[in-house]
C-alpha cells in the first residue's frame, strides 16, 4: 500500500513539475504577446473604441527593441519621448535586445509577437512587407520623407508605400586603406591597389564568397539582379551573353583578381585580425569594421569609395549595396499612433545627431548629414562619394546561397574546371527560382 | 502476426459489447445513450451520474462553442484573409474578422480528438451502464461511489497511475506530432504565413515536388546527395566510435597499463565538457587560418601532402573543413574524439562482466589474443551493446551539433547544384531541414522531410532490432 501511494505521489509530482515547467513557458509567452501588444486574433475585430483620441490621457504601453549596444542610447530616448508627451499619455516603454540584421528571423517566426517598434537592415524590408509585418507609415509622412535622404526614404519604400523611419545611411561598403602603402593614384583602380600591396608584400582583401560583396563586380559591369513585383522572386541578369560586357567576362575578370598574390578573400574575422597583425593594408568592408582599421592605422586610416576593376579589357566602376538602418512599426501593434511616434522620435534630426555623436553611425537626416561634423568623417565622406554608384538592396532570400558558393568558386580559382557559363547558368537558376 | 489479430479482436469487442448493451439493454441503459448520468442514476449512482452528466455538458459545450468553428473551416483551412487598414481618427488599426489557417489546423486537430474521445467515451458509458444493469439483475452488490474511487487504489491502479502520464503523452507529443505531420500536406511556408496570409490542404503535392525536382531547381539531386552523406556518416561514425571505444577500454583494462584510472580520467573530462564548446573550439583549430594549419605548414606538412596531390597546389592551408572530402574526414574524426569516451565508460564496463573462465579456456586452447578478441569479445559486446548500437545509429543519422557546430558559417560549398537548394556536401538530413526552415520558412518541406527521417530512422531501428539482438542469443554466452 505505501509502495502505492509512493508511486502515484511520484507520478503525480512528475507530471506536475512537467506541467509546472509548460506552464511557465506559456506565461512567458503570453506575456510577450500582452507586451508586444498584437490585437487578438481569433475574435478578429477591431478592438476600437474604448481609448479615445482626446481627452482622458490613455495608459500606453510599448515595446521597443534595438541593438545590445545601443540599449543605454535608446533607454535615453525612449524616456525623453515619455517626458515629451507625458501631457498626453501615461506611455511606459520596454526595451528588448534584437540585433538589426536578424530582426526580419525574429519577426517572421511569429508576427504577432513582434515589439512595437524596432530597427532593421534596410534589405529586410520587402520580406517583412510581403508578409505583412510592417505597419505603413501614415502619420507625419511628408515631414519624414522631407527630412531624409531620398535615397533613405527610398530604401523604406516598397511599390510607393513608405513602411519604415530611415535611422542612419552607413549601412553599405567602401574601400578604406592604410595611407603608408598606397597613393591616391594607387586607390582608383583596384589593379593599381593590388600592385601597391604585391610591392609591400601585404594583401587586400573583399569578401567575394558573399553575395553582398560580389554584387559589386556584376552591377559594376552594368549586369542586374534584384525583385520581382511579388516582392520575394528574383530576376537576374548575370548569365548574360548579348550585352558589352557578358557574364563569362566578369567571371574571367574575377578569376584574375582572386588569382593575384595581393588580393585575399577573408571573412569579416579574418580581415579584423589581418588589420591588426598588419598583414592587410587594405579592404572592401563597412563602418562596423572601420575602428579596428583605425585603431590599428591610426593617422595614416583613409577611406574612399570603391575603385575601378579590369573587365573585358576596360575599367569599370565597382557598385555597391547601400545600406541603411531603418526603424519600423510592427503591424500587430495594439497601440500603432504611439508606436509610429515612438520610431519618429528615435529617428528625429536631434536623435539622429545624438547617434552620430554616439555610435558614429552616418544620418539619414540631410541636415544633420550636410553638417561639417558629419562630412569630415572619412567613412561617411567615402560612402558619400559611392553613393552615386550604390543601389538600395533589393533580392530576395534565393540570391544568397547560389552567389556564395559562385563567388567560392571564383575565389578558388574555379578548382574543378567547370564552364563558366554552365556555373553562371546555374546560379543564375538558383537565383531566380520561384519562392513558393 | 497475433498481436495485431488480437487488436482488431479486441477492436470487434468493443463494438459487440456495445451493440449488445443497445438491444438488450433496459429503459436506463437506453436512456443513457441520451443522457450519460443515466444509467448510473437508475441504478442510484447519483454522484457518479452527476459526474458523468456533467462531463456531457462540457463536452457538448466545447464542441458547440469552441470545436465546431474550427473543425467547419477544417476543410479549407480559412478563407477570409486578414485586412488591417488605420484609422487616424481612432489612431488604431481596424481588422477584419479574418480567419488564421494554423489556428483552425491546431484546434481543428484538438476539437476532432476531443470528439473521438468524447464517443470512445460515450460507448464503453453504455457498455458499463449494461454492467450495472446485468448486476442489479442478478441481485449482486453495486459498489457505492465510495468503493468506486477506492477501486482506483486497488484493482485498477494501473489506471490511476497511468492516466496523468498518458495525457501528458497526449497533450505535449501527440497533438504536437499530428500538427507537424498534417502541415507536410499543407502550402505553409513563407509565402503562406499566417495571420497574414492563408495556408490551405495541398494533398500529397509536397511529396510529389520532393522526389520530381520542382521544388528547387535541384531539390531532388540536393536530396539524394544529402541522403547518401547521412548514411555513410551514420555508418562511419557509429562504427568508428564503437571500436575506437572498445579498443580504448581494451587498452585501459590491460594489465600492463599504468594509472589507468588517470586515464580513464582523462577521457571522461572530455564528457564533462559541453559539447558545443569542445566543438566550437575544434573548429577554429581547424580554420584555414587556424593553429593546426599553422602548425602544419611551419612543419612542412602542407607542402608534403601539395606534392603527393591531396592538397590542391593553388592553396597556402590544408582545407579540413572546407573542402568535400577533407571536411568529411575530419567530422567523423573530431566525432571520434568527442563519442569514444561514452563508449569507453559502457565498454569497460562490459569487459569486466566477460566470465574469465572463457578467456582462460580459450588461452589454455591455444587462442592468441586476436582470436579471443574475435570470437569472444567482440560478439559478447555485440550482444550486451546491441541495443546502444542501434539507438547510436540513429542518433548519429539525427546528429546536428557536430555537424552544424562544425560546418556552419564555414563550409561554403562549391557545388553550385546544391547551393541552389542551400544544402552543402556535408549537410545531414536534419542541418539541411533546419536551414530550410530557419532560413527560408519552408515548413511543408520541413514536415516532409522530417517525415523522410523518420521513415528511414525506423525502417532501420526496426531492421537491426530484428537481426541483431534476438531474444534467443542469450544461451550463445551461458
Amino acid at each position: 500500500m505505501k509502495k502505492k501511494l509512493l508511486a502515484t505521489l511520484l507520478a503525480v509530482a512528475l507530471m506536475a513539475t512537467s506541467l509546472v515547467g509548460c506552464g511557465g513557458k506559456d506565461d512567458e509567452g503570453s506575456k510577450d504577446s500582452g507586451n508586444a501588444g498584437n490585437t487578438t486574433n481569433d475574435g478578429g475585430s477591431s478592438d476600437a473604441g474604448d481609448t479615445t483620441p482626446s481627452g482622458e490621457k490613455e495608459d500606453v504601453a510599448l515595446v521597443m527593441w534595438g541593438a545590445e549596444e545601443h540599449q543605454t542610447m535608446l533607454r535615453t530616448m525612449a524616456d525623453e519621448f515619455i517626458a515629451a508627451y507625458a501631457d498626453q499619455a501615461n506611455i511606459t516603454i520596454d526595451l528588448g535586445v534584437q540585433s538589426e540584421a536578424g530582426t526580419k528571423d525574429t519577426i517572421l517566426t511569429d508576427p504577432t509577437a513582434a515589439a512595437d517598434v524596432f530597427a532593421f537592415a534596410d534589405d529586410q524590408i520587402n520580406e517583412l512587407v510581403a508578409n505583412k509585418c510592417l505597419q505603413p507609415v501614415v502619420e507625419n509622412t511628408d515631414a519624414i520623407i522631407a527630412a531624409n535622404s531620398a535615397a533613405s526614404i527610398d530604401a523604406a519604400t516598397v511599390d510607393g508605400t513608405l513602411y519604415a523611419y530611415p535611422m542612419t545611411a552607413s549601412n553599405g561598403y567602401f574601400m578604406y586603406y592604410n595611407k603608408e602603402y598606397f597613393t591616391e593614384e594607387d586607390v582608383k583602380t583596384l589593379d593599381g591597389m593590388i600592385a601597391a600591396a604585391e610591392a609591400a608584400g601585404k594583401q587586400i582583401s573583399m569578401t567575394v564568397n558573399d553575395g553582398w560583396y560580389l554584387y559589386s563586380f556584376f552591377a559594376g559591369a552594368g549586369l542586374t539582379v534584384g525583385l520581382e513585383a511579388d516582392g520575394v522572386t528574383n530576376y537576374c541578369t548575370w548569365n548574360a551573353t548579348d550585352t558589352a560586357i557578358t557574364g563569362v567576362d566578369v567571371a574571367n575578370a574575377l578569376l584574375d583578381i582572386c588569382a593575384k598574390p595581393g588580393f585575399a578573400v577573408l571573412s569579416d574575422a579574418e580581415f579584423a585580425t589581418g588589420v591588426k597583425d598588419g598583414s592587410i593594408i587594405a579592404g572592401v568592408n563597412g563602418t562596423w569594421n572601420a575602428t579596428t582599421a583605425q585603431d590599428a592605422w591610426g593617422d595614416n586610416y583613409a577611406a574612399v569609395k570603391l575603385p575601378t576593376y579590369t573587365v573585358a579589357g576596360q575599367q569599370a566602376q565597382m557598385c555597391s549595396f547601400a545600406g541603411f538602418k531603418l526603424v519600423g512599426v510592427s503591424a500587430y501593434s495594439e497601440q500603432p499612433y504611439w508606436a509610429m511616434m515612438l520610431a519618429e522620435w528615435i529617428t528625429n534630426e536631434t536623435n539622429q545627431a545624438t547617434r552620430f555623436d554616439l555610435t558614429g553611425e552616418g544620418p539619414s537626416n540631410v541636415n544633420i548629414a550636410g553638417t561639417d561634423k558629419v562630412l569630415s568623417a572619412p567613412a561617411i565622406a567615402a560612402l558619400a562619394s559611392q553613393a552615386s554608384y550604390a543601389t538600395a538592396q533589393r533580392v530576395g532570400g534565393n540570391y544568397w546561397s547560389p552567389a556564395q558558393t559562385f563567388g567560392q568558386n571564383m575565389a578558388d580559382g574555379n578548382p574543378n574546371g567547370e564552364d563558366l557559363q554552365t556555373l553562371l547558368d546555374t546560379m543564375v537558376e538558383g537565383i531566380t527560382a520561384p519562392v513558393q | 502476426m497475433k498481436s495485431i489479430k488480437n487488436f482488431f479482436c479486441s477492436i470487434g469487442r468493443f463494438f459487440k459489447d456495445f451493440g449488445v448493451a443497445v438491444v438488450k439493454g433496459d429503459i436506463w441503459v437506453k436512456l443513457s445513450l441520451l443522457i450519460m448520468g443515466a444509467g448510473y442514476f437508475g441504478r442510484k449512482q447519483y454522484v457518479k451520474g452527476v459526474l458523468m452528466t456533467a462531463l456531457q455538458a462540457v463536452i457538448i459545450a466545447f464542441t458547440v462553442l469552441f470545436g465546431l468553428p474550427y473543425i467547419g473551416k477544417f476543410d479549407t483551412l480559412g478563407d477570409v484573409q486578414r485586412e488591417s487598414v488605420y484609422d487616424p481618427a481612432l489612431r488604431k488599426n481596424v481588422v477584419n474578422d479574418y480567419d488564421h489557417s494554423f489556428k483552425i489546423l491546431l484546434f481543428g486537430l484538438i476539437s476532432i480528438i476531443v470528439i473521438i474521445v468524447a464517443v470512445v467515451i460515450w460507448i464503453r458509458n453504455v457498455v458499463s451502464v449494461r454492467k450495472l444493469q446485468v448486476l442489479a439483475e442478478n441481485g449482486k452488490h453495486i459498489n457505492t461511489f465510495r468503493e468506486d474511487v477506492r477501486e482506483f487504489r486497488n484493482g485498477k491502479f494501473h489506471i490511476t497511475l497511468l492516466s496523468l502520464p498518458v495525457s501528458g503523452i497526449v497533450c505535449f507529443t501527440i497533438v504536437p506530432l499530428l500538427v507537424i505531420i498534417l502541415v507536410a500536406f499543407t502550402s505553409y511556408n513563407k509565402t503562406h504565413m499566417p495571420p497574414a496570409e492563408l495556408f490551405t490542404w495541398v494533398g500529397f503535392d509536397n511529396f510529389e515536388k520532393m522526389f520530381s525536382s520542382s521544388l528547387t531547381t535541384t531539390f531532388n539531386y540536393s536530396f539524394g546527395k544529402v541522403l547518401s552523406w547521412t548514411l555513410i556518416w551514420a555508418v562511419a561514425a557509429t562504427a568508428t566510435t564503437y571500436i575506437g571505444g572498445i579498443l580504448l577500454s581494451m587498452f585501459l583494462n590491460n594489465s600492463k597499463t599504468k594509472l589507468p584510472k588517470m586515464w580513464r580520467t582523462f577521457f571522461v573530462i572530455a564528457i564533462a565538457v559541453p559539447q558545443f564548446v569542445s566543438l566550437l573550439l575544434v573548429r577554429n583549430f581547424f580554420a584555414d587560418m587556424g593553429i593546426v594549419n599553422t602548425i602544419c605548414n611551419n612543419l612542412g606538412i602542407t607542402d608534403f601532402l601539395k606534392e603527393i596531390g591531396w592538397v590542391r597546389s593553388s592553396l597556402d592551408h590544408i582545407p579540413f573543413l572546407t573542402d568535400p572530402t577533407w571536411a568529411k574526414f575530419t567530422i567523423i574524426i573530431i566525432n571520434i574524439w568527442v563519442g569514444v569516451p561514452y563508449l569507453m565508460l559502457i565498454a569497460t564496463g562490459v569487459l569486466m562482466n566477460i566470465p574469465t573462465d572463457l578467456t582462460e579456456a580459450a588461452r589454455i586452447d591455444g587462442a592468441n589474443g586476436f582470436q579471443i578478441f574475435r570470437k569472444i569479445t567482440m560478439p559478447y559486446m555485440l550482444f550486451v551493446t546491441g541495443p546502444y548500437l542501434v539507438t547510436q545509429f540513429v542518433g548519429n543519422i539525427n546528429n546536428f551539433n557536430v555537424i552544424y557546430l562544425l560546418t556552419n558559417d564555414v563550409y561554403i560549398t562549391l557545388d553550385q547544384k546544391l547551393a541552389n537548394s542551400t544544402a552543402t556536401e556535408v549537410d545531414l538530413l536534419v542541418t539541411w531541414l533546419f536551414k530550410l526552415t530557419q532560413n527560408d520558412y519552408n515548413y511543408n518541406m520541413a514536415s516532409v522531410i522530417g517525415i523522410m527521417v523518420f521513415i528511414i530512422c525506423a525502417v532501420f531501428t526496426l531492421v537491426a532490432f530484428n537481426f541483431m539482438i534476438k531474444g534467443d542469443r542469450e544461451e550463445d554466452f551461458q
